[in-house]
């Protein structure tokens, strides 16, 4: 077989061409997915496996309890075929009585990024040469120097630095700068502070405001989530993120099959196709089933905390009854559950 | 008696040789890609292998060697064990990693306490002043760099004199090596108390109440002997970082970002 052929022929032994004559002949409902299937530059296997059912189903909100088990079938068998492995898509819905929130302790945090790279291998992004996503971004921040008197007087303090105060009478000062591409022997440096960023998972989020078509909504235990088979691709939501905490995947992603992670969430990490938006999901696959994400797991400095806002017992509330604590452009009544504290 | 006196040290040299060639042994292991480290380099050292077919207990990164993933987050612990308050671990299961085989992991303590530190072939110390220590530069390199405590403790205010196996409390009770919060909490009480709620530190596992957790002890993340890392206050050594992000299609250099504050501060 010559290395044209292995290209083009399918798993199953029918040819691309083969595959589109048959689509072809199908009737004139399914003219909109043969030009999409024309158009799609993805190499043939992964085409021939893309059903029709999934190019029409509903938007998953919409779906009935089995139209969402028939989807999540339909994703399993051909994500285990596509990765040659058995893959694993729940659908698990929240749980009652839960509102997650998240607290991360930004005295602690080294910037070492291990959460970063933890969560691409939790999740499924897109890695390698071509196209890299990663959901969480580490902000490193100069340590300011000024004074409590200079903060309220002058704003911005002469040597320059992250500062804090302001207000609608007093001049803000507050500049949210740093370096998303510090490379530094070691962490952490002397004079600098690290600054975590991801979903923040708002209560009222900005991002579901603007959706056009609704695939992404706040389920009820407060995490944001897409259903990427209806994104348009649209990237409204980027644009109206204050977080910068959405990506977009503009080529094919990139997913070794030996690093994919087969325990999937159909609104989690499942894997994403060309041309769909994606963000930070507090791990739903795992935090579903009770288990920690994946960054609180592996920060080595213990930083991150998760837990059951409504649970007065659970680690975020105990920050919140204890510890200072700020959220990120609190100013934009956006809610988030995502906290940052200090001792 | 006496031809213990004679034989004494000789013993002993040759068993700190066979300690000092297993610690470099153990060291070329640590390179090997087998082994990658949780929170301390070189001293939470955890060995990959296989829990289940084809599911790693670790998954390690490639570049730094640090841990991004536990198959099994309770591979290899042991029960906390009874503390004296109330608290979290009270109410569900709670668990450790054990330190004993971290630390006396070429049974250097061991043979410490066999060999010299038995109470009769070293002398007992006469009182706990600190003071300059005459050997043990190469086996224990932190003692030259002890900084806790601001200069007011010293080695055998926290280790055991004679069971080099244990620490101590201030009471003299001996506290394990895998329960080093029940001395650390002695002295930074309010740290303790953070702790047990389960807002300082580490656990894995699940996140609900009543789940079981996997508790980080106190010496798996800060180094005891050197807490204040050379006066950087941060009581975390330093690690490498994980490689920067990608950069944007186009762009060459992340410099525009290098020399901020300039154009802003006029």
């Amino acid at each position: 077989m010559s290395k044209e052929e292995t290209k083009v022929k399918g798993p199953n032994g029918t040819s691309r061409r083969d595959f589109l004559r048959k689509a072809g002949s199908y009737t004139a409902a399914s003219l909109s997915g043969t030009a999409m299937l024309l158009s799609d530059p993805k190499p043939a296997k992964a085409t021939a496996n893309v059903s029709w059912a999934e190019h029409f189903q509903k938007n998953y909100r919409l779906m009935t309890d089995e139209e969402k088990k028939e989807a999540v079938t339909r994703l399993e068998h051909r994500y285990s075929e596509e990765f040659g492995k058995k893959v694993e898509v729940d659908d698990a819905p929240a749980m009652d009585g839960v509102l997650f929130g998240y607290a991360l302790n930004i005295q602690k945090c080294i910037g070492c990024r291990r959460c970063v790279k933890a969560c691409v291998a939790e999740n499924n992004q897109s890695r390698g040469e071509n196209q890299q996503i990663e959901w969480i971004r580490v902000l490193r921040m100069e340590k300011g120097k000024f004074s409590a008197e200079d903060r309220d007087r002058q704003g911005y303090p002469e040597d320059y630095g992250v500062q804090v105060g302001g207000n609608a009478y007093k001049p803000a000062g507050v500049v949210l700068e740093g370096q998303h591409y510090y490379e530094p022997d070691l962490v952490p440096e002397k004079d600098a502070f690290y600054l975590p960023m991801q979903c923040m998972q708002c209560e009222k989020p900005p991002c579901v405001k603007v959706c056009p078509v609704r695939t992404t909504y706040r389920d009820p235990d407060g995490i944001v989530v897409i259903d990427y088979n209806w994104c348009i691709g649209c990237r409204m939501c980027i644009g109206a993120c204050p977080y910068w905490a959405r990506r977009f995947n503009w080529g094919e992603p990139d997913l070794p099959a030996q690093e994919m992670n087969p325990d999937t969430h159909y609104l989690g990490n499942r894997p994403r196709m060309k041309g769909v938006v994606e963000k930070c999901t507090f791990c739903v696959q795992r935090t579903r089933k009770g288990r920690w994400t994946a960054c609180v797991e592996v920060c080595p400095v213990g930083a991150r905390k998760m837990g059951n806002l409504l649970d007065p017992e659970s680690d975020v509330r105990k920050v919140l009854a204890s510890k200072k604590v700020f959220r990120l452009r609190a100013d934009l009544n956006t809610y988030p559950k995502f906290f940052y504290f200090m001792e | 008696m006496t031809i213990y006196h004679l034989f004494g040290p000789v013993i002993s040299l040759c068993l700190l040789a066979a300690a000092s060639v297993a610690s470099a042994a153990g060291d070329t292991v640590r390179k090997d890609e087998k082994t990658c480290f949780e929170s301390r380099k070189g001293l939470s050292q955890v060995r990959k292998h296989e829990i289940e077919p084809g599911v790693m207990n670790v998954k390690c990164s490639p570049i730094t060697g640090g841990v991004l993933f536990w198959g099994d987050p309770f591979d290899g612990t042991i029960p906390m064990g009874d503390m004296p308050v109330e608290a979290d671990y009270s109410h569900e299961e709670a668990v450790v990693k054990p330190r004993e085989p971290q630390i006396d992991r070429n049974k250097l303590l061991t043979i410490c306490a066999m060999a010299c530190h038995n109470g009769e072939y070293v002398p007992y110390p006469e009182n706990k002043l600190a003071r300059p220590l005459r050997m043990h530069k190469d086996i224990v390199p932190d003692s030259m760099q002890l900084k806790h405590g601001k200069g007011a403790i010293w080695c055998l205010d926290c280790h055991h004199a004679v069971t080099r196996t244990k620490l101590i409390d201030h009471y003299g009770n001996e506290v394990s090596f895998n329960q080093s919060q029940k001395l650390c909490g002695k002295c930074h009480g309010q740290v303790y108390r953070s702790w047990r709620n389960g807002i300082h530190g580490k656990r894995i596992g699940m996140w609900r109440k009543g789940g079981k957790k996997r508790w980080w002890t106190c010496t798996e993340c800060h180094n005891p002997h050197d807490v204040e890392q050379g006066g950087r206050n941060s009581g975390f050594a330093q690690l490498n970082p994980e490689p920067a992000p990608m950069l944007p299609k186009g762009m060459s250099n992340a410099d525009h970002e290098r020399g901020h504050g300039e154009e802003h501060g006029r």
